[in-house]
């Protein structure tokens, strides 16, 4: 039944996935970002007995398909001929409402007009005639708040009253034509006139005399001195946050804290219960530290214990599938004590940390401020500053960024983006895993690395773009107002990233694990480790055990540097500082993981893709051995 | 790159288009062997501009110099107000996708500050823009 079908129509940013999410009560993203949604969603709504079908499209300035979100809602509209539209507005920016209105009532599509975030155009100083502008359309207009749920089931009961808007009404005599002189010509009439007729008869507009704080704020962030002030902040901030306490003190409570003392030698025991086999566990002695993390080799201590607990290391003579089974589990490379402690205690603690900060920095409206302040550099890499959405998201998750380079316009900027993500941008997981090896090694060094890192991500790039030629699309970009982040909807929707991250992430470490422990069995792991000798030992200067960390950072490069720091920082670390260094770059250039691998490829092509692994996988074991050799050469 | 795509202006109503916009009669027995263009706004239909032709144009017309009343947005200083007048020789897409933002002639914007990049404040949207874009964008001072 198509006029059971409702789809949510509207300007990028104007609150389509809050409404949707209110009218079904499904669940999706939703940020203070234009073009946050880049694909379709449906939910069902129930209404007096009926089952109504709902769907949210990516915002749209015009129902032209010119860009990619735009084609997806021309194609939402065009399978559905007969259902019904709810046109969501700024009712701060009802212009702009109005262009998409005049279009839909050129389609005859019939239209619900909802005037959303009516507390921000009053803020503003804003009016608009509700009932005036809705004898002017032929259409219900329902003014709403939809984060407060301010008239949602006003939407619903004028539904009913759906209608085609009516345009073309004839331009009153002796009004002014806006279109006038040679300059101002070639604005083809697309409804401008009528749309500035109705706008004169509804909306009023007196400016308030103080700016809000928060209007201050925006301002401020993309002031050229306090805008690199506030950007300083953002990110001792998220250092602080997510490095320091999510990485250290979150990661060091649940890895040495809940799985080392409590999950890992309950299943050790469980294990050893149903299936005994002579044997005997090592133990260890297991130092748990509660500080306030200041640096990352310093904090304030406020409670610390140490404690014997089972390892996952013991010595028997026994063969046989007990032993293989116990192993598989609880071994060394074991699912519970390798796999899922990694995945669960490393990784979960960053990622939460880093998704929670994003979400705030989000919905504030302080990323596209961001794009503004790097828009100069990011142009030398062939792209533009909204590419900055993609970067720091890739901080979080790569495979979720490379999947938000669908914002940017043209095939290059994609195409550069999602390299540079690959390439030098590590996710939060691993970030979180080279700030713990960074403690290994001196201040210098860790310097050294991060400028190594930008130094390539900014070559690379200006090389890709040399190469690639082509021009770069516009830097127009809408500056959402500042608004302080809704604590509800940035925790769902860190929980929503977390489920979706979790799902893609705790099958690949035990997958890898898995493949360890087959290699481990069949005696494999040695022969590799002898066969990437020359790459590893040679060119990188690694002992021939870290292969293993290379060969399973192809699956994850996190999982790959996790092995690294165990290394690093074990009882007896296998590596000095200076191969800390080389092994911290290498890891960080490789490939972000399979997924990340798949997701460039459902975007960019196989092709591409292909083109795009064996890139990222030479370059890092080229800067690798660079480094290598250098510091060897200059004697550190 | 041969899809860059070529500007041409309307001799006539100073309309400016991209050559591949430029609309033709269907079925028209000249097919691509027909030299004229006929623009969108207006339908008159001209020559395409050569080289020659240009500069004996030039030469009977010199080209006037911008009309005064108007100035860019890189002349107007931050936190002036101003009315948007039009584009300078920008091409039909940029001028669309600023008209989307509500940047069409009459309205008035406000130039918020000009660097790192140029923020107007157009009704109560905030549009951010490259300095190539804010040299196009023409404003006339109001009182």
């Amino acid at each position: 039944m198509n006029e059971r079908t409702l789809i949510l129509v509207g300007n990028p940013n104007v609150g389509k996935s809050v409404l949707f999410s209110k009218l079904t009560g499904k669940f999706v993203v939703i940020s203070n970002y234009p073009g946050t949604t880049v694909e379709i969603t449906r939910g069902e709504m129930q209404l007096d007995g009926e089952k109504f079908t709902v769907i949210d499209s990516p915002g749209v300035n015009e129902l032209a398909p010119r860009t990619e979100d735009a084609r997806v809602t021309c194609d939402v509209l065009r399978d559905h001929p007969d259902a019904t539209v709810i046109q969501v507005a700024d009712a701060k920016n009802l212009r702009r409402a109005l262009l998409v209105t005049h279009q839909l009532a050129q389609q005859q599509r019939r239209v619900v007009l909802v005037l959303n975030m009516m507390d921000e155009l009053d803020s503003c100083g804003g009016h608009i005639d509700v009932r005036r502008l809705s004898e002017l359309l032929g259409v219900p207009v329902v003014p709403t708040i939809a984060t407060a749920n301010t008239g949602i089931h006003l939407v619903q009961r004028s539904l009913k009253d759906a209608a085609v808007p009516r345009w073309g009404r004839a331009r009153p005599p002796g009004a002014p034509n806006v279109a006038d002189g040679p300059a101002v010509r070639p604005y083809q009439d697309d409804g401008l006139t009528a749309i500035n007729e109705v706008l004169s008869q509804t909306y009023s507009h007196v400016r308030p005399r103080h700016a809000s704080f928060a209007q201050q704020l925006g301002w401020w962030a993309t002031h050229p001195v306090k805008g690199l002030a506030l950007l300083a902040v953002a990110l001792s901030v998220t250092f602080w946050f997510v490095g320091l306490f999510g990485a250290g003190t979150c990661v060091d409570l649940l890895e040495t804290g809940v799985f080392g003392r409590y999950i890992s030698p309950w299943a050790i025991r469980a294990v050893d219960a149903v299936l005994p086999f002579p044997h005997e566990h090592e133990t260890e002695v297991s130092d748990l530290k509660l500080e306030i993390p200041l640096t990352p080799a310093h904090g304030i201590e406020l409670w610390s214990n140490e404690r014997e607990v089972l390892s996952t290391n013991y010595k028997s003579e026994a063969t046989g599938w007990r032993r293989l089974v116990h192993d598989f589990f609880v071994g060394p490379y074991g699912v519970i004590t390798m796999a899922l402690s990694y995945g669960f205690a490393i990784v979960l603690p960053i990622v939460t940390t880093f998704f929670l900060l994003f979400g705030v920095l989000e919905d504030s409206g302080y990323l596209p401020r961001l794009a503004v302040m790097v828009n100069r550099i990011f142009r030398a890499m062939g792209l533009n500053g909204k590419a900055v959405l993609p970067m720091v998201l890739g901080l979080g998750c790569d495979t979720m960024a490379t999947m938000t380079t669908r914002i940017l316009e043209t095939r290059k900027e994609r195409l550069i983006t999602t390299l540079l993500l690959a390439l030098a941008v590590p996710c939060s997981a691993q970030l979180g895993v080279l700030l713990a090896m960074m403690t290994r090694v001196s201040a210098a060094a860790a310097v050294f690395w991060f400028v190594l890192m930008v130094g390539v991500l900014f070559v690379i790039g200006w090389l890709a773009s040399r190469i690639y030629g082509g021009a770069t699309s516009d830097f127009i970009l809408e500056l959402p107002p500042m608004r302080r982040p809704l604590l509800g909807n940035v925790l769902v929707k860190t929980l929503a990233r977390l489920e979706w991250y979790l799902k893609e992430v705790i099958p690949l470490f035990v997958l890898g694990t898995v493949a360890l422990f087959l290699l481990d069995r069949a005696h494999l792991l040695d022969k590799i480790a002898r066969l990437g000798e020359p790459l590893v030992r040679g060119w990188l200067g690694l002992p021939a055990q870290t292969a293993e960390a290379f060969l399973v950072g192809f699956l994850r490069r996190d999982f790959g540097a996790v092995y690294l720091l165990d290394a690093a920082t074990g009882a007896n670390p296998l590596l000095n500082a200076h191969q800390v260094l080389v092994a911290m770059v290498t890891i960080t250039l490789f490939m972000p993981c399979v997924a990340t691998l798949f997701m460039i490829s459902r975007e960019l092509g196989r092709k591409t893709a292909a083109w795009i692994a064996v890139f990222v996988f030479g370059v890092a074991f080229l800067v690798g051995g660079i480094v290598n050799h250098t510091v060897v050469w200059l004697g550190f | 790159m041969s899809d860059k795509p070529v500007t041409m202006k309307c001799p006539l109503c100073g309309f400016e288009f991209e050559k591949a916009n430029a609309v033709c009669h269907h079925g028209c027995p000249m097919g691509r062997f027909c030299k004229l263009i006929r623009c969108p706004s207006c339908q008159y239909e001209f020559p395409e501009p050569s080289r020659p032709l240009t500069w004996l144009a030039k030469l009977i017309h010199p080209p006037r110099p911008r009309r005064p009343d108007a100035l860019d947005l890189t002349g107007l200083d931050a936190g002036e107000t101003a009315e948007f007048v039009g584009l300078a020789g920008a091409n039909e897409s940029r001028r669309h996708t600023l008209s989307l933002y509500g940047l069409v002639p009459g309205v008035h914007v406000t130039l918020q500050q000009k660097r790192p990049a140029y923020v107007v404040r157009v009704g109560e949207t905030e549009l951010a823009l490259e300095a190539d874009i804010a040299r196009e964008i023409l404003v006339r001072r109001t009182a």
